[in-house]
């Protein structure tokens, strides 16, 4: 077990280990979720509906007979894809915002890639939402009313396979837009070779050493707890969605531009969210629209939930890197070429991103240094459940990628690999060797005995069947380069009653992210010249567009530092506001007071100093509001870097591959709240074995059916499965501003698959490049299956 | 099919209720669904809703039950308590809501799954009040944390088992 981290800076709040603000309005099962408002009493007269999806993986309706199911009792009103409010509906993407906070239709940054039909005719996975949706009374009455619609389908050949889907002659699964199924260049990821650096052939053919690797990510999906859930009600020509959605203002401006409203006549509100993991993309659903139409034509409020199956809604991409590298024989790195196939699924959403813009930002912020660089991308739709954000976009599938190319080609240059990453990778703003990418690796080390590893698959294994090994992997913080400036406004309401407590109105929606708690220590550290804590501040758990100001979205795991930013800058104008008020009260001039720990301070006549608070009450009693509002600090500040190690088990008999110890190793600039942190750290572990180790979507082959959307086939680890987790958190990196923190959340998973996987080959002396590490593939790779 | 009106009786969170099936409920109408939507008691999640997460847990005539995999009326003369029947300083509440020892992060982060998992702790600790770390790891492996909080929720679990030793001393 780790020494608790030692802050580099110490803070009276900022950094502590403490209960979250929100642990027990959780654990006492208060905390209220969409589905938990969303209730008849709460919404008199709400019906329930339910979407056809397509039974098949690629299909479209000839025909819809809804005759018998209009006039099955209880249902409320029935809508299909050739209602006119319906086909007046744009083409959308479930993603329009990517790294900004509200973006509007015009502007979506995958614009190119507009191919959802809201409620159209045509499903390209199984699972589509298409063709009609029904409210009724109850979800049963509406399930049976889906059942008395008489679909007559026009089934299309299907593709699963991205390869399959490349050949002359595949099924094309949007003409529109991807003639060839393969996604075309667009203003953002650009072409398919989309970094050409320097002369990499030159570089190749001057080499001493060159290694070459195959590796594949596979498909899991975020798996929330709490199914995606809305209920829209409408009140005469105005709108209400109240859901869990992450984002707030995004929600209104999703639902003014694609239903032609005016924002003032939409409000969105969110309460807490059972996890989002970056569900749904930017979470501009066809959903939302559906069932505000279904609400409108009712007339009354109509709820709509997703399923345990329907949740299987989206994926990380699966992907197939193939990468080369070229070295000198002192272990200069001369060049890098990757060329990756990534698997887009039905929709594109920004899948583009996955594969080209994240590993050219990864490129920019850590492979600065390589001269010759070629980066090359296929992106290629189709009939799969959609690739989506999880936990990142992208760094997944390239640090499985990379890592695997760097520790081949340490071994083949006798190298340690720290040495050869410490020696070829840094910012292009920073200097080599980083101090940050050091330390992380040098923490990890340390923890893991690194130096007293084995060479590949020469271990002691004393019974004959079990193998030890260790392996790591390494990623850079590359969000934190510009401390997200592209958000724009971050917008926070402090509200100080005279009794000296707040009402803090720090808008974003809690999803687990611990931000919530980040917020109250940023605030009570901002105003301790009030001599105030954290129990002296409420926050606001709603996010509620009417409130006028925007919420910060719970992406790029940046609400943790982002509104503390806010209210450090912001407690200035606090204090001057405050003390001009409180000058009336005691009639002297602003510039002889002051304010510490709660005592008005008369700077010339300390006699007269007194509680601030006694002062206030001698005034009108009104609470002071300061509207703050400020874009992020984008001054360039490099990143910081973050790794995880781990050692493994291999039973060579089974196949059977048990992680025994994980370190994970984040350099946060800026611990803000260090139990949140660590929380995050040993949490994101579950996601990261699951995706290395038993979780994987299955599909039959003829079919096309997935055959595993739910948990019981679908294996997301439990207690009794994880092993020891060790959190290390480290401040050697600093942003800009107070704080200069970074984001850990997205990242607890990006480098555990690959640090597992060189540990397997550690342990094994046989890479199994292919995720999951299942026993079979491990045994296939033994040669005994 | 019209079914003949028939009384249920339960005891809920301390208070006895009858019901009539038919009226009150439809008799596939699962426990989950009856305790949430007819009673209000959302403390309890769904989340899966065939008995893969443990979400709905609540414990019935003193065991952990998943509330999703049985029907309401197989309810009928059972002693139902959901985590909206524990007393407000209920030690596993506050073992999990308190959980912030250095090393372990926090026993929830979403809090969709923290009900189930302090109610299926809360029957663990009725019948072994002092379990193994081993025992914890059994009796909560049914149970997902997507968030993965599941060193602090173990964490939780033994100080749970610590502050019950306290407060309701084995005699």
């Amino acid at each position: 077990m780790s020494a608790p981290y030692k802050p580099r800076v110490p803070r009276k709040y900022i950094g502590g280990y403490r209960p979250r603000i929100d642990g027990l309005e959780k654990a006492s099962g208060r905390a209220r979720y969409a589905d938990d408002l969303a209730s008849k009493g709460a919404f008199p007269g709400m019906l329930y509906a339910k979407a056809l999806r397509c039974p098949y993986p690629r299909a479209r309706i000839k025909s819809l007979d809804i005759s018998k199911a209009e006039q099955l009792p209880g249902v409320g009103a029935i809508l299909t894809y050739q209602d006119p409010e319906v086909r007046r509906l744009k083409m959308t993407n479930a993603c329009w915002t990517d790294a900004t906070d509200t973006t509007s239709y015009a502007r979506m940054r995958w614009y190119k890639f507009r191919d959802r039909h809201v409620l159209g005719d045509y499903g390209a996975w199984v699972g589509d939402e298409l063709g009609v949706v029904v409210a009724a009374e109850t979800e049963q009455i509406a399930e049976q009313a889906l059942r008395l619609i008489d679909v007559e389908w026009e089934v299309l050949p299907f593709v699963l396979d991205y390869e399959e889907a490349m050949r002359p002659g595949a099924p094309v699964i949007h003409p529109d837009i991807a003639p060839t199924n393969v996604l075309p260049a667009d203003d953002f990821g650009g072409p398919d070779v989309f970094v050409n650096r320097g002369d990499i052939d030159r570089a190749f053919a001057e080499a001493d050493v060159i290694v070459e690797t195959d590796s594949r990510h596979h498909n899991p999906t975020q798996g929330s707890l709490d199914p995606w859930c809305c209920v829209v009600q409408w009140k005469g020509d105005s709108l209400e969605l109240w859901s869990n959605s992450y984002a707030g203002v995004q929600s209104r401006m999703h639902l003014s531009q694609m239903l032609e409203m005016p924002l003032h006549k939409v409000r969105s509100v969110s309460y807490y969210v059972g996890g989002q993991f970056g569900r749904g993309d930017t979470g501009d659903q066809p959903f939302f629209l559906f069932t505000a139409l279904l609400a409108k034509k009712a007339g009354r409020p109509v709820k709509y939930k997703h399923t345990r199956r329907n949740s299987f809604h989206d994926t990380r991409q699966s992907a197939d890197y193939h990468c080369e590298a070229a070295a000198r024989r002192d272990g200069t790195i001369t060049g890098l070429s990757f060329k990756a196939y990534g698997n887009a699924g039905a929709h594109a959403d920004n899948s583009v991103s996955a594969f080209k813009h994240v590993p050219q930002e990864i490129i920019e912020v850590a492979l600065a240094p390589i001269p010759n660089l070629r980066m090359e991308a296929y992106v290629v739709y189709t009939d799969r459940i959609p690739g989506c954000m999880m936990r990142g976009i992208g760094n997944s599938q390239f640090n499985f990628a990379i890592g695997v190319l760097l520790d081949e080609l340490a071994e083949q240059l006798g190298m340690d690999p720290i040495d050869l990453i410490v020696k070829n990778f840094g910012h292009e703003w920073g200097r080599i060797p980083d101090d940050s990418l050091c330390e992380v690796l040098m923490a990890g080390a340390q923890r893991m005995d690194w130096h007293k590893r084995h060479r590949p698959g020469a271990g002691p294994s004393p019974d004959g069947i079990h193998k030890r090994g260790v392996g790591f992997s390494f990623h850079p913080a590359w969000h934190a380069e510009w401390q997200e400036w592209r958000r724009g406004q971050v917008q926070v309401n402090l509200t100080l009653h005279p009794d000296l407590t707040v009402t803090l109105d720090a808008p974003t929606v809690e999803t687990g992210t611990g931000s919530n708690t980040c917020n109250v220590l940023g605030c009570a550290e901002a105003l301790s010249f009030l001599g105030i804590g954290p129990d002296d501040i409420a926050w606001v758990p709603t996010v509620d567009t009417d409130r006028g100001i925007r919420d910060c979205v719970q992406t790029d795991s940046a609400v943790s530092y982002l509104q503390a930013e806010v209210m450090s800058w912001g407690a200035k104008e606090l204090k001057r506001k405050l003390i001009a008020s409180a000058a009336e009260i005691v009639q002297v001039e602003p510039e002889a007071l002051d304010i510490q720990d709660g005592q008005l301070i008369f700077r010339s006549d300390p006699q007269r100093n007194a509680p601030l608070k006694d002062v206030l009450f001698r005034g009108d009693l009104s609470s002071m509001v300061v509207n703050l509002s400020r874009p992020p600090d984008g001054q360039k500040t490099g990143v910081p870097y973050f790794a995880t190690f781990a050692e493994v088990d291999v039973d060579t008999d089974t196949g059977r591959v048990d992680v025994t110890k994980l370190v994970v190793i984040n350099d946060c600039g800026t611990v803000m709240y260090a139990t949140g942190a660590e929380a995050q750290q040993i949490g994101g572990q579950v996601m990261a074995l699951g995706e290395t180790l038993t979780e994987e979507l299955i599909y039959d082959e003829a079919s096309g059916i997935p055959l595993n959307f739910n948990f019981i086939d679908y294996k997301i680890p439990t207690l009794a499965d994880m092993p020891d987790v060790e959190p290390v958190l480290l401040e050697v990196w600093k942003g800009a501003g107070e704080y200069g923190a970074c984001g850990i959340g997205e990242g607890a998973v990006t480098c555990t698959p690959r640090a597992v996987a060189n540990a397997v080959y550690n342990a094994i002396g046989v890479r199994i490049d292919d995720l999951p590490l299942t026993p079979e593939k491990v045994l296939r790779g033994l040669g005994k299956c | 099919m019209r079914t003949e009106p028939q009384p249920i009786t339960m005891r809920i969170n301390g208070r006895s209720y009858s019901f009539i099936v038919g009226r009150d409920l439809a008799p596939e109408t699962t426990l989950s669904a009856f305790l949430r939507d007819q009673l209000g008691l959302t403390g309890l999640k769904v989340s899966c809703d065939e008995g893969a997460c443990g979400a709905c847990t609540i414990i019935m005539d003193g065991r952990a039950v998943l509330s999703c995999m049985v029907l309401a009326v197989e309810a009928n003369g059972c002693d139902l308590l959901t985590i909206e029947g524990l007393p407000a300083d209920d030690p596993v509440i506050a073992a999990f809501a308190e959980q912030s020892e250095p090393g372990h992060g926090t026993a929830l982060q979403c809090g969709y799954c923290t009900p189930g998992f302090v109610m299926t702790t809360r029957a663990l600790l009725n019948r072994n009040p002092h379990p193994t770390f081993a025992e914890i790891k059994e009796a909560l492996g049914g149970n997902l944390c997507r968030c993965g909080c599941y060193t602090g929720i173990a964490q939780a679990a033994l100080h749970a088992a610590e502050k019950l030793a306290v407060k309701e001393p084995v005699q």
